[in-house]
Parts: structure tokens; sequence; C-alpha cells
């Protein structure tokens, strides 16, 4: 009987393709939605925790109070040590210090007066180590619009639009005016290597970004950082764990009576973004349930509809003498196997493009260019192993539900009145 | 002996708030063998009849035994099961599935008895053959004309070997010569396999094939006689 199920759903056309394609259409949009909206939100992560809060970050308790005014007067020192220690005891995490400061930028005339001049956000990180992942992780040299990465001290990356506007060309000279982490006036002057666009208004407003040995001697902060990023080596933020990590930490290293000793948070303690991920969390899964629910209701409609059509030949077949159960049983049958065939070609469609999507992604920054939030440029879809079976249920599922629902009919009906009904 | 026996047989539909009354107070019976027809205008009850015989149907009042089984008492898998052994069906329109080959429209009711592939192939070809379309195993139905179309119908009827076999307005889709060989074959195999044929009929063709003529008007029986045409 399965023989005869099987050459019946491959030569019924109307039985086995349309089925097959429309679920396959719906199991393959729910797979790369799901895909795409896991990538967006996980991009989303990862671009605030590679620029700006790591998967934990190290503070000084005084600094993170007043983190707002970049006070470089109350961050973190002996870091080389404190860093040693972190890698002792946190060893698959990847720790790095970086320098946040403020100030003006000046351009010099030919003369050496100031020809221009702005406001200046400035990042120091560890450009020039030749193990270090922090241009990588910034994702600087994709971001270089003209020159290189600075490859000597003395050498800085400049925003684009800065230098742009102020006619600032590769090897011109720009001084950074501040103060240093002992309140002194700051100059410093560096050769512009290259121009970088981040490709949001937040990163690239009078961006500079110097390495971080620059910084700490412009700054006075020799053995000093403003902060300690950490990242797991899994390379994606992980609650649980970024929890443990932070409360032995804390318990290890900070006293509450002691506003420079240091204090760890996780990502989601940072700029807002646990409201974020719950947000993420509750609007992911709404949508892939809308879609699911909206993909179930057009697939159980095709079984039903299927099932519909056959009505004169399951009448036939209650004329012959098969029974009605058997019929219905049948019918499920044919239903498993066509939602499955359509639920793993949809997954494997899914799952091809929402790979694509992971390795290309999709460029926005030309319409993010004014926003000063931090979202990234290109956005990707993720595969992750949640995608192989979050629309195969489903297709599978709504399928044999709606070819159930077709069956109970003639379950439930009279033979006699089925018998009639069936034109036969 | 008798393999059907109706007796003050009933049979009525709710029709609104009332009934409708199709067949009333009928008593009949068929032995094995014969060749009969119920014949009479629309509305009469022939199909009504043919449904009750073949389990299809429940009698609203009376009885009606077929194989010894009484139609009002099975359960469905028993009045399945009773139509999958003993009884075959033959339709106005042949009702072939038409994904299906000849072969396997054929073989599809002996796929539900549980027999083994190759008596299964042995019993198709025996059936094809008394229809005389062995040369049309592959063929689809789409790919036959209506009385080869029928003839399959007969063949997918008679392939295992039922007591009974009703068939309805078997010719009302067939012209003058298909319709004359079609009731030969059946004439034929009623003949040499002893296997009872009762037919719903209104055609004046099927009649002249008939043993035994029932006269149906408003569900009642108006005469039984035999016929020596």
């Amino acid at each position: 009987m399965i023989k005869f199920i099987f050459k019946g759903i491959l030569r019924d056309k109307s039985r086995s393709l349309l089925p097959i394609i429309v679920i396959s259409l719906g199991v393959f949009l729910t797979v790369l939605l799901s895909g795409w909206i896991g990538g967006v939100f996980s991009d989303m992560i990862d671009v605030n925790a590679n620029f700006i809060t790591g998967h934990v970050k190290i503070l000084t308790r005084a600094y993170a109070e007043n983190k707002n005014q970049l006070p470089n007067d109350l961050a973190l020192l002996d870091v080389e040590e404190l860093i040693t220690n972190l890698n002792s005891d946190y060893p698959d995490m990847e720790w790095v210090k970086r320098i946040n400061f403020g100030g003006l930028l000046d351009v010099p005339d030919e003369n050496g007066e100031t020809r221009a001049q702005g406001p200046a956000v400035g990042r120091a990180i560890d450009l020039l180590s030749p193990d270090s992942k922090e241009a990588d992780r910034m994702n600087i040299v994709n971001s270089i619009v003209k020159g290189s990465i600075p490859a000597k001290q003395g050498e800085a990356l400049i925003s684009d639009d800065f230098a742009e506007k102020f006619s600032v060309n590769i090897g011109d000279q720009v001084t950074v005016f501040g103060s240093t982490m002992n309140g002194s006036m700051m100059f410093k002057t560096f050769i512009v290597s290259g121009t970088i666009s981040f490709g949001t208004a937040l990163l690239d407003r009078g961006a500079i970004i110097i390495d971080i040995s620059d910084a700490q001697l412009a700054l006075d902060m020799y053995d000093g950082a403003s902060e300690i990023l950490g990242y797991f080596n899994e390379g994606s933020y992980i609650d649980a764990k970024a929890d443990s990590v932070k409360a032995s930490f804390n318990t290890k290293y900070s006293s509450v009576d002691d506003e420079f000793s240091p204090q760890m948070f996780k990502l989601r303690d940072q700029e807002g973004l646990d409201q974020y991920m719950t947000l993420a969390d509750s609007m992911s899964g709404i949508m892939i349930f809308i879609f699911i629910l909206a993909m179930s209701v057009v697939l159980w409609n095709t079984g039903l509809l299927g099932g519909l059509r056959r009505y004169s030949e399951f009448g036939i077949r209650l004329a012959l003498g098969e029974r009605k159960g058997h019929i219905f049983k049948t019918t499920i049958y044919e239903a498993i196997i066509i939602g499955f065939i359509g639920s793993v070609v949809g997954t494997a469609l899914g799952l091809g493009a929402a790979y694509y999507l992971q390795e290309n992604g999709i460029d926005f920054s030309s319409i993010m260019e004014n926003v000063t939030m931090m979202f990234p440029p290109v956005y990707r879809a993720v595969v992750s192993p949640d995608l192989f079976y979050i629309g195969f249920f489903p297709g599978l599922i709504a399928m044999t539900l709606g070819n159930a629902l077709a069956g109970y009919a003639i379950y439930k009906r009279k033979t006699a009145q089925l018998f009639k009904e069936l034109e036969v | 002996m008798d393999i059907i026996k109706i007796n003050d047989l009933v049979k009525r539909f709710p029709v609104g708030k009332g009934h409708f009354t199709a067949i009333n107070k009928i008593n009949l019976s068929f032995g094995k063998g014969e060749f009969a027809g119920f014949v009479g205008p629309s509305g009469s009850g022939k199909t009504t009849l043919l449904n009750i015989i073949g389990s299809l149907d429940t009698p609203s009042e009376g009885s009606t035994i077929v194989m010894d089984k009484s139609i009002s008492e099975l359960s469905h898998k028993q009045a399945a099961r009773l139509r999958n052994m003993y009884i075959g069906f033959i339709f106005q329109t042949y009702n072939l599935l038409p994904v299906y080959t000849v072969f396997e429209n054929v073989e599809f009711a002996l796929l539900l008895q549980n027999i083994s592939a190759s008596e299964r192939k042995k019993a198709v070809m025996e059936a094809l053959e008394w229809v005389g379309l062995t040369d049309k195993v592959k063929s689809k139905p789409n790919m036959l004309s209506g009385g080869e179309s029928q003839r399959v119908a007969i063949a997918r009827s008679m392939v295992k070997k039922p007591e009974i076999v009703l068939a309805d307005e078997p010719t009302a889709n067939l012209d003058s010569k298909n319709s004359h060989h079609i009731l030969q074959t059946m004439k034929t195999l009623n003949k040499e396999l002893n296997v009872t044929f009762i037919f719903a009929t209104h055609d004046e063709k099927v009649m002249k094939y008939l043993n035994r003529i029932i006269t149906l008007e408003d569900g009642k029986v108006v005469s039984d006689k035999e016929n020596k045409s």
C-alpha cells in the first residue's frame, strides 16, 4: 500500500508538487527570516561588544559613575598586572585595554598656525602589537577609506568626514589638544596615516584612532587604561558565563570602600543593552511565531484543499471496500511524506540563503549615515542550530494537520451520506 | 439458495422537518448467479436499493441480508469487509483512479486483501483477459476510450471474484456498440463465474440482457418478472 501511495504522490503533480512548493516556500521563508532576525540582533550586540562594552568590561568604580565624561583621572592603573591576573583567572577569555579621551583636533597650515579645528573623540587601542586582534575586532582595515592603518607610534587614523571637511591629506599632521590623566594640558601631534569611516555617525563624528602606547604617553597614563574589555573565546556573548565571570571578579578584586578598585560589568549591564536584548528576544520570538502561524494556516489550507479535491477518489476506495479509517490513515501517511519532502527542501534552501547572507550580509550604511545609535552598517544572517528545525517541524505538522482535518471530515461522515457527496 | 434477502425494507431520508420515503416496504430475494436489474424512472429508488445491498447505506426499517450478514447490524469495518470480499461495484462514470495504470486500478481492490504480489499479478491479468484488455495494462485511464474504461471498471469489480456485482447505469455514457460489448462481457462472466449481477438502469439495451426485471415506482416494486427476450 505504501508503494501505491508513493506512486500516487509521484504521478499526481497537483497532489504533490503544489503542496511541496507551498511547504518549501513557507519553510524557506521561516528559516531565512529566523536566521536573518537572529543575525541582525546578534550583529547589533556584537558591534556594541566590539566597540564599546566588550563581553565584560572593567572600570574603576569612580570612572564607572562618571564614564560619560571620559574621566581619565579616574582610570585604571597597574593594568599589566591586572591583565596578567585576568589571563590566569580566566584563561578562556581575551583581555584588552583601551583608552577613550576627548579633546580638540587641530589642523595646522603650512606655517604651523591653526587652519581648522574641531571636537575629537579619541580611541586608543592596541594597533601595533603583532598578535593584537583589536584592528580586526573593530573592522578597521575594511573601514579605511584612504591610506593605511598606523604602522608605528605617532601615526593616527582620523574620521574621513573630518578629513574631507578640513582638507586633511594622508601624511599631514594633526594635533590633539586635551588634558592628561593628572589634569595638565596635553598637546600631541600625529601624522595622518589614513582616514576611516565606520558608516555610523556615533563612531565617525570627530573620531581619531591611535595606538594605546601613544595615548599612554600623551595622557601620562603609564600602565594605565580607561577600561579593560574581556571577550569570550567562543566569539559570541554568553550571558550566563558573563554573570559567572563578573561575580567571581568583583568578589575577588572589587571593594565598595575603594573608589579606585576595579569593577566588572557584563554587556547586559551597559548602554541599555539589557532592555534591548530582552526586547530582541521577545521581538524575534513574536515575529517568528506570527510567521510560523501564518505559514501553518496556508499549509493547513493546502492540505485541506488537497483532501477535498480527492473526494471522488475516496468514494471509489470506499466502494472497493477500503475502510474509512484506512483512507484516513493513508491520507496522513501521504501528508507526512509530502510534508517531509517539502520541509527538507525548504530547510535546505533556507539554510543556503541564510548562509549566503551570513557570509555577505546587506550593507545599510548609506541609509544610516546620520544615525547616532550604535548600529552595524552591514547586517548578516546567522546560521544557528535551531534553523535546522524551526521551519521543518511547522512545515511537517501544518501539512499533516491540514490533511488530518480533511480526512477527519471523511472519517466522521456516515458512509451513505459521504458516498452521495463524493459524487461517485 | 438466496444470497440476498430483503424483507419489508423501508428507507427514508430527512427532508427539512419531515422525510422522504425512497424505499417503501420492499420484499425481494436474489439467488446466486442471477442477472437481474431494477428499472424505473429517476427517483424510483433504484440507486438507494443498490446502495443498501452494497452496504453503503442502511435500512430505516426492515432487513437486508447479504451473504448471511444483516446490513443494519454491520459496523463500518464489517461493512467495508463485506464490500471488499463479496461485492463489486460498476459506476456510470467508470471512476477509475486517473494517476494509476489500468493494471494498478484493477490491482487496487486486491491490495486491501493482503494478497501476495505474484498472486495479485495473476488475478489482475486474468481479470483483464476476461474483458479483453491485456494489451492496455500500462495505459492510464485518459488514454482509454469510454468502452475500454468501463471494461477496466468491470475487471476491477471482478478481480476479487465477488459473489455480487452491483452496476449503476453502467451504459449511460456509452454508445450502442460499446454498450452491447460491455453487456456481453458481463453476461459471459455471469455465466462462466456464476456471479450475481444486479443493475440499476432505465436503458432499454440493458433490459434486453437481463434475466429478471424488477420495476420500481415511488419506492415500491410494481412488477418482478423473468425476461425471456
